[in-house]
């Protein structure tokens, strides 16, 4: 979507805001689309890598850990850099949700694998007393609990990467920040209005989120239990 | 079918290079009830552990119905026997009806209303029909425990284990725990029993064994090691155990 052309009277800094709405809205869309699916590629990888990393073999573990350490001790404008030029990613929007993703992944793992770990190891011993194999004593007895310890540390994970899709700016993506640029070089008087703007959209929705996640904890937390 | 139901033979067990369990034998038949006691650190957990292979012996062999239990497949193995634990140790997700139904279900694959049925039937039998749907932080000590055993039975075991089932439990709730293992017994269910609960010894057990430093120091029935122990060991243990934890 274009710019809508200014209109021939210089309008108020409010105004020019308001004027561009559809802007913004646009932008919050991606801005939504690329947390929603940097998260979920976040989990998708990082569940497994967290399981691999409290169950795992010294090989499996061997390999896994220095991976994520190395992502986790990148900033992510160098991930995004990367993953955008070097590997030549395209399009820029694909590159950015990969980036983002991966390195949630990173931290998400560590999200898992510390619920994990922090499940009394008795569950298991319980588990596997009853005849369950390992793998059915995480699946049926550890990570159903271990999953319900994970949403304060998930939380936190979705509020840093909804935050930072905005430096998916640096390749060009179309979100909200970029956009606000857009708007601040088309009237700089408004710098105020239009980031001011931005970034309450910014707190609208990870306040939402948050309170949406906050909900699910309460609908899930083990009734009489104290996690 | 032969009598004997599980034999332990000359097993060696250790921790690095602390020896926990050094040469211990005996065997138990059908419908045995063999209460294990001893001071803290001689081996007693450890003992029950080798025998579900939660933990490995270093050397021995142990044998469940004939058969080498490092012959048989180890989930087969712990579906054949249950395991009551210390903490109790329940799925703590899950509520005590599911506690009981995930091993029917996932290990001996019976269908879901088959499963809540026995399950149903088995908290019954442990006097916890009321409390099926509970979860266990809204249950006491003395249920928990019970759900533990009726988690363990219904898996229909050939021998059950109990490692210390009421030492985490406040005294007014161990007669209820105590009660449904002496039941247990009654209806001829084969027992392995870690405990310090004499008086359940005298009354349930058809032998104590007195283990000292994983060493295995006197067997025999209860009125013999109770009454004229031919170990001074035994005796000084078992002596100062009955004044702490009941005699009748």
């Amino acid at each position: 979507m274009d710019l809508t052309p200014l209109t021939s009277q210089p309008l108020g800094d409010w105004e020019f805001v308001w004027q561009q709405r559809q802007f913004f809205v646009e932008g919050t869309r991606i801005a939504v689309e690329l947390t929603f699916y940097s998260i979920v590629l976040g989990f998708v990888l990082g569940l497994p890598a967290g399981v691999v990393e409290a169950y795992g073999g010294k090989y499996s573990r061997g390999i896994l850990r220095p991976v994520g350490v190395a992502i986790r001790g990148t900033p992510i404008l160098v991930i995004i850099a990367i993953t955008y030029f070097a590997f030549g990613v395209s399009p820029a929007f694909l590159a950015a949700t990969l980036a983002l993703g991966v390195r949630s992944a990173a931290y998400q793992s560590q999200i898992f694998r510390g619920a994990i770990e922090s499940v009394e190891g008795g569950q298991m011993e319980a588990a596997r007393a009853v005849g369950l194999s390992k793998v059915q004593g995480i699946r049926h007895v550890v990570l159903p609990q271990a999953l319900r310890r994970s949403v304060p540390g998930f939380q936190n994970e979705f509020t840093i990467v909804l935050k930072d899709t905005s430096i998916a700016y640096a390749i060009g993506v179309a979100e909200l920040l970029k956009r606000s640029y857009d708007l601040f070089s088309l009237q700089t008087s408004a710098a105020l209005e239009v980031f001011l703007a931005a970034s309450l959209i910014y707190f609208v929705l990870t306040f939402t989120v948050n309170r949406g996640i906050e909900a699910l904890n309460d609908r899930v937390a083990i009734p009489g239990g104290n996690y | 079918m032969t009598e004997e139901l599980l034999d332990v033979d000359d097993v060696h067990q250790s921790y690095g290079e602390e020896k926990v369990l050094e040469g211990i034998s005996f065997e138990m038949d059908r419908q045995d009830v063999k209460v294990l006691v001893g001071p803290s650190g001689s081996g007693k957990s450890t003992m029950l552990r080798c025998i579900n292979r939660l933990t490995d012996i270093d050397d021995g062999d142990i044998s469940l119905d004939g058969e080498s239990i490092y012959d048989l497949d180890e989930n087969d193995l712990r579906r054949q026997v249950g395991m009551v634990f210390q903490d109790f140790n329940l799925f703590a997700h899950l509520t005590a009806l599911e506690n009981v139904t995930l091993g029917l279900k996932r290990v001996r694959g019976m269908g879901g209303k088959a499963a809540v049925e026995k399950a149903a039937w088995q908290l019954e039998a442990v006097g916890l029909r009321e409390q099926a749907n509970s979860y266990p932080a809204e249950l006491s000590g003395g249920q928990k425990q019970r759900v533990g055993i009726a988690r363990a039975l219904a898996m229909d075991p050939k021998l059950m284990l109990f490692d210390e089932p009421t030492s985490a439990l406040d005294p007014e709730l161990i007669g209820e725990v105590l009660e449904v293992m002496r039941e247990l017994a009654e209806e001829g269910m084969t027992m392995l029993v870690v405990t310090h609960e004499m008086g359940f010894a005298r009354q349930a057990a058809t032998d104590v064994l007195f283990l000292e430093d994983g060493k295995l120091v006197e067997q025999g029935p209860p009125d013999q090691l109770f009454e004229q122990p031919e170990n001074e060991r035994t005796e000084a243990f078992l002596g100062r155990l009955t004044k702490l934890h009941g005699g009748q």
